[in-house]
């Protein structure tokens, strides 16, 4: 009903608890992480092979739905696979895969909706999975809090959202992104500036834009690290793409205001994500912060309104979402060893993992945006887009704030190759490999697209034509 | 149906003050269920613009957003369970371990 994608993931998501009562019988219910993880797998097959545009009722896929969803396929199967192994120790494993199937439809659903409201719906989808999966472990109390946080600071934004979807339905009388382009594009009253505030509003609270990421350096910490990297990852980034989705279809009238604001904003938030984490010892919050910095350069990309800086803002979210998936799991992984995030306490891991200690140091190398790899490829190509449409000082902040952010993944780094000083250190050791394989995947993703982009630059270009009716 | 619009935009304005305001937890989840239903209101104003004409698309919106509103507050609530187990209180002023 809902096309291929979608409906397989519901249909795994509803079978996988089944099949974990019964595993459950025979005390192995971390194998539904397998059927979980086939299932995903099903699904990024079914997605690169789709015939694109195809326009089914509810649903509307073009390009850009196809290079996102694929995104959150990608990382998601690599996350399906890690939590195998990481999430083996806890409780009602097979809800876990549950949520996240689920978690990831709503994700593919809110990038194949053809209306708002639609779109809406499958948002609110995975909202309600991503919330249950911060606080999965519920027996501490950390979670807890970061989970109670997110839902009330993210369904107010929802709320928004649907309140500015109210005001847009009164002046059209239609919430389908093509009607709607065609009777708002010419548009300019009062009432289209209150609804794009509205929408605005509860989109920023979603992406985590200044000033209203404060829940997302919790919620991030505080989830298992596999469902750290998929918030990361890719979930932010679904407020991105919403952002592009409907500032470019409904708003398009008033355009030039949006953008305007959106510049400013996107320096702003570029600045909070890369100078708090200079002071954290925490490496997931560390992490967590820097997402917030990657999604104002991002931002920035949008706001150049240009082809080239669309397609660079979309490519950004494509390596963004490989470069911190692999760098959220490789924490995980020490966490999983050592059970501690505190740096410090980690001093010389690097010499007792050294795989995870290699992985870990090149996503972050490609975080900072070094030469051979992908997130160079992003950051030259969002400067580049910044010069073309006359916003250089865009680009130069893109730049400082790049020098910055390498002094904290720096120090990171240094934390991970200092001398051993405890003794917990002293016993740790490589991971099981079925947590290193989805790290060595990522690995080489970061590696192959820093080399050869052309093909995924192509990809995201006619993504970005998608948005811009080229 | 001007009425309509003041009435819920004053919904929303409650609904956020008492996010801002409030310190217990199950208040604040009440505060998502004003915010949600003042956009409910709008759509079913605005189902009524043309004369003689009623949209049904608004009242099956209106039924869909009910539901998921129960269900973001039944998770609200379950949350709140384990919330209260840990700290022993309701008050969110206690929930403020989580720093810098």
């Amino acid at each position: 009903m809902f096309s291929l994608p979608i409906d397989t993931l519901l249909i795994f998501a509803i079978t996988t608890p089944a099949l974990g009562w019964l595993l459950e019988r025979v005390k192995r219910a971390n194998l539904c992480g397998i059927y979980a993880a086939i299932g995903l797998a099903i699904v990024t097959w079914e997605i690169l092979y789709m015939k694109v545009p195809l326009n089914s009722g509810l649903m509307f896929i073009d390009q850009l739905g196809v290079f996102m969803a694929l995104a959150f396929s990608i990382l998601g199967l690599m996350a399906c696979i890690y939590s195998i192994k990481y999430m083996e120790r806890d409780e009602a494993i097979p809800l876990f895969y549950s949520l996240l199937l689920l978690m990831i439809a709503g994700m593919i659903g809110c990038v194949f909706a053809g209306d708002m409201f639609s779109f809406f719906v499958f948002w609110e989808m995975m909202c309600i999975a991503s919330y249950t999966l911060v606080a999965f472990r519920r027996e501490k109390w950390e979670p807890v809090e970061a989970a109670f946080k997110y839902l009330i600071m993210s369904s107010a934004g929802s709320a928004s959202i649907l309140f500015g979807m109210s005001l847009v339905y009164g002046m059209c009388g239609t919430l389908i992104f093509n009607d709607l382009y065609k009777i708002l594009s010419n548009v300019s009253n009062v009432w289209i500036y209150v609804a794009a505030v509205f929408i605005f509003i509860g989109l920023g609270i979603k992406s985590a834009i200044f000033p209203l990421h404060t829940w997302l350096p919790d919620a991030h910490s505080a989830a298992p690290s596999s469902i750290s990297a998929m918030l990361s990852g890719v979930v932010v980034e679904t407020g991105i793409y919403a952002i592009c989705r409907i500032g470019f279809t409904v708003f398009y009238g008033i355009y030039n205001q949006w953008m305007e604001i959106i510049a400013i904003l996107s320096i702003f938030t570029m600045l909070v994500g890369n100078l708090t984490p200079l002071l954290q010892t925490d490496i997931k919050r560390l992490l967590a912060y820097s997402s917030i910095a990657h999604i104002g350069y991002m931002l920035a990309g949008v706001s150049t309104g240009t082809i080239l800086g669309l397609t660079a803002a979309l490519l950004h979210i494509f390596n963004h979402a490989i470069m911190k998936g692999s760098a959220f799991l490789c924490s995980g992984m020490i966490l999983y060893r050592l059970e501690t995030r505190e740096m410090k306490e980690m001093a010389g891991i690097g010499r007792k993992m050294p795989i995870t200690a290699a992985i870990f140091s090149l996503s972050l190398f490609s975080l900072i945006g070094m030469p051979p790899l992908n997130g160079f490829i992003s950051k030259l190509l969002l400067v580049m887009a910044t010069i073309e449409a006359n916003m250089a000082w865009l680009g130069a902040a893109i730049i400082i704030n790049s020098a910055i952010s390498a002094a904290y993944y720096l120090r990171t780094i240094k934390a991970l190759l200092q001398p051993i000083s405890s003794k917990k250190v002293e016993e740790a050791r490589e991971g099981p490999i079925i947590m290193l394989a989805p790290l060595l995947i990522l690995a080489c993703l970061i590696v192959i697209f820093g080399i050869w982009p052309d093909g995924l630059i192509e990809f995201a270009k006619s993504a970005a034509n998608v948005l811009l009716r080229g | 149906m001007n009425e309509y619009i003041i009435l819920s935009l004053v919904l929303y304005a409650l609904g956020m003050y008492c996010l801002a305001t409030k310190r217990n937890m199950i208040r604040l989840l009440l505060g998502i269920e004003i915010l949600i239903n003042a956009a409910n209101i709008n759509f079913i104003s605005f189902s009524r613009a043309i004369p003689g004409f009623i949209d049904p698309l608004a009242y099956s919106i209106v039924t869909v957003s009910i539901g998921l509103a129960a269900s973001v507050t039944a998770v609200g609530v379950i949350i709140l369970v384990y919330a209260h187990r840990h700290y022993g209180t309701l008050d969110v002023r206690v929930l403020k371990r989580l720093r810098g």
